[in-house]
């Protein structure tokens, strides 16, 4: 099966929330826009700041107008035994954040720790603003990050990654 | 792919590779070219799932077959618990018995819409329109809080299905009896749902989600089969309520846990994946079994969700003025398109998935109500927001020949992204309006993303679905009020 199939890329998304790649941040975010289902596919220079896209692609997926910044703080703990399952635990846990308890994060700091042949852990300390359906212009509900056609890959040190949200 | 014409509208996938049983699928010429100018991206799922353990020939997909996430959307398979056979969790999906309830009363057209289309600005119309949309919330931001259920509530609902929520007084009786599997499947455990599928659930119960779920207010303008239709209760200009959503975040949780849990058992049970999203675990394994009680949960929480809706709707109508008697909305019939449940076929119990497709049993079969019994089950088809919906019968055709199974919708032919730049500089709701349709959605950007042209044409499916003998023609329903999450 063709990698990309069924895909159409629109890098015009990202331009409209801002967030194109830039030099200074050396990171980017291409929006996915398959028939049934949305996605986005990340690079960035660290695994930390991949992570850090996909909660940044994230925003852009559910907010036509998502909040730049925030007074609240929280914090997230996770491990997982690979890196694409981490990744998805992550994005479930934003999406749980915003969904469930109204806190849409805008800025997390994320550690990633390998932990000793067992798999990796993530911490982040984020800081977010409180959920405003019309302000922000939500777009609609995630049901989930999905597993399918999930890719977490360093190449040449550059960190690359594919999600598939179900929406 | 070495694929085979059969007849007029099926074709056969003859297995190959790691496939261990053919495949199958139904197509009009026009889904056929839609297939083939994606290279057959979800025929290559449906041959990934002809790839796991204890697969009954032949795995199938629906006419409204699209490319998902592991599984095909419109894809049917069922497996044999004896011949090791599988379940996964994402062979059902993340939204857990999602499904559709169609409502029927006495009302006709010209009570709701008495110029006919061309006056939308009817105050009691638009007084029904607005009652629905704020009795119904979507869910996130603001939750249901006018019930005060808490946990144990939801325990109870997670055992008892749509029943649970009558016991309440939010229904009737009557309600479960033209509810699939009367709103509650057995053998749920709702110890196996996690402590945030809870917490996400219990503002959620009564709410619509967002997407492609939605409330429509309709009226029936044309029969297609006058004996099935009778049976049905359903005439020209009656007005109909469907209501389509599932089980919400409480769902959606489920499916996650139980997915990864499914990946590790996959492997240790040394089940081969072609696709993450596929994990499955033996059908008699503890993981499959623990599974399986959560889904039952998940999938009583998605009855009980579309009985409370109806509940609120049935309060909105009244609130609006249509509160006689011949205005109350009985239960047409609920029915699930995401699930797994055992099912006999062909002489043997076998697990079912149905992954974006309805059961259709056809006509003499017991575990129908009885006033449905001669002529079969309806099976209902949502089409799109701008154009209509349909309701079809279950035929012996769909039990012989694809486990008693029908299509279940539309399915989308342009991504939320490609739809909404198409909108731009449009304005969808007037254009609505101009064809006698009344939205109200939470947003702009819901109303673009479903826009009619975002979506096949339903009529395309049906008939390919009816001339395929896999369901049968009964009415088009036409929409008059369309509340989108």
């Amino acid at each position: 099966m063709g990698e990309h199939h069924g895909y159409k890329s629109a890098f015009e998304g990202a331009a409209e929330a801002g967030s194109q790649t830039t030099p200074a941040r050396d990171a980017m975010i291409r929006m996915l826009d398959h028939t049934a289902d949305v996605g986005f596919e990340l690079k960035a220079p660290t695994l930390e700041a991949m992570f850090d896209e996909a909660r940044r692609a994230l925003l852009m997926t559910v907010f036509e107008r998502p909040p730049r910044s925030g007074e609240d703080e929280d914090s997230v703990r996770l491990s997982a035994p690979d890196l694409e399952t981490l990744l998805v635990r992550w994005i479930n846990e934003l999406v749980f954040l915003i969904q469930g308890d109204g806190f849409v994060p805008v800025h997390a700091d994320v550690r990633i720790e390998e932990s000793g042949g067992e798999g990796f852990s993530l911490e982040a300390s984020l800081t977010g603003a409180s959920l405003d359906v019309e302000g922000h212009g939500w777009q609609g509900e995630i049901k989930s990050a999905t597993f399918h056609r999930l890719d977490v890959t360093n190449e040449s040190g550059c960190w690359q990654a594919q999600v598939i949200l179900d929406v | 792919m070495n694929i085979e014409h059969v007849s007029e509208f099926k074709y056969r996938i003859l297995k190959e590779g790691k496939m261990r049983v053919d495949a199958a699928f139904y197509a009009s010429e026009g889904i056929l070219e839609d297939l083939r100018s994606e290279d057959y991206a979800s025929l290559k799922q449906i041959c990934n799932v002809a790839m796991l353990p204890g697969v009954v020939e032949p795995a199938l997909t629906m006419p409204d077959i699209h490319w998902g996430y592991g599984f095909p959307i419109g894809g049917v398979a069922a497996f044999d618990p004896e011949d090791g056979g599988v379940v996964s969790p994402g062979g059902v999906g993340f939204d857990i018995n999602c499904g559709v309830r169609l409502l029927i009363s006495e009302l006709s057209r010209k009570d709701v819409d008495p110029s006919e289309g061309r006056l939308v600005e009817d105050p009691q119309r638009i007084g029904l329109a607005d009652t629905l949309y704020e009795s119904i919330p979507s869910g996130v931001g603001k939750g249901r809080k006018d019930t005060g259920f808490v946990r144990e509530d939801l325990e109870e609902v997670l055992v008892e299905g749509a029943g649970a929520l009558v016991g309440r007084g939010y229904g009737e009786p009557k309600d479960l009896e033209n509810i699939e599997s009367e709103g509650r499947l057995p053998s749920a455990n709702p110890k196996g749902v996690s402590n945030r599928a809870y917490q996400r659930g219990v503002s959620q119960l009564g709410t619509l989600g967002s997407g492609n779920h939605f409330l429509e207010v309709q009226y029936v303008d044309e029969i297609y089969d006058e004996e099935v239709a009778r049976a049905y209760g359903l005439s020209e200009g009656k007005v109909t309520v469907l209501i389509h959503s599932g089980s919400r975040g409480l769902g959606h949780q489920v499916c996650q846990d139980y997915v990864e849990r499914c990946m590790e058992a996959a492997n240790r049970y040394g089940i081969e994946l072609e696709d993450r999203q596929l994990a499955a675990a033996p059908i008699r394994s503890p993981e499959g079994k623990a599974y399986l009680g959560a889904m039952a949960a998940a999938a009583n929480f998605a009855f009980a969700n579309r009985q409370l809706i109806t509940h609120f709707t049935r309060k909105a109508f009244r609130r609006a003025g249509f509160d006689s008697e011949a205005h109350h909305l009985r239960v047409l019939y609920d029915l699930a398109h995401n699930n797994a449940k055992f099912e006999e076929h062909g002489g043997r119990e076998v697990l079912v998935h149905r992954k974006g497709a309805t059961r259709a049993y056809g006509p003499g079969n017991e575990e129908l109500p009885e006033r449905y019994r001669s002529v079969g089950q309806p099976v209902l088809v949502p089409g799109d927001m701008g154009r209509y919906s349909f309701v079809l019968a279950g035929t012996e055709g769909a039990m012989s020949e694809t486990f008693g199974s029908s299509a279940h919708g539309a399915g989308r032919k342009m991504g939320r992204r490609a739809a909404k730049k198409a909108a731009k500089g449009r304005n969808l709701r007037r254009e609505l309006e101009d064809k006698g349709i009344l939205v109200r959605a939470a947003n702009r950007a819901t109303i673009d993303e479903e826009m009619s042209e975002a979506y096949k044409d339903a009529a395309e499916v049906v008939d390919t679905t009816d001339r395929a003998g896999i369901g049968k023609k009964v009415a088009r329903l036409r929409p008059l009020i369309v509340v989108k999450g």
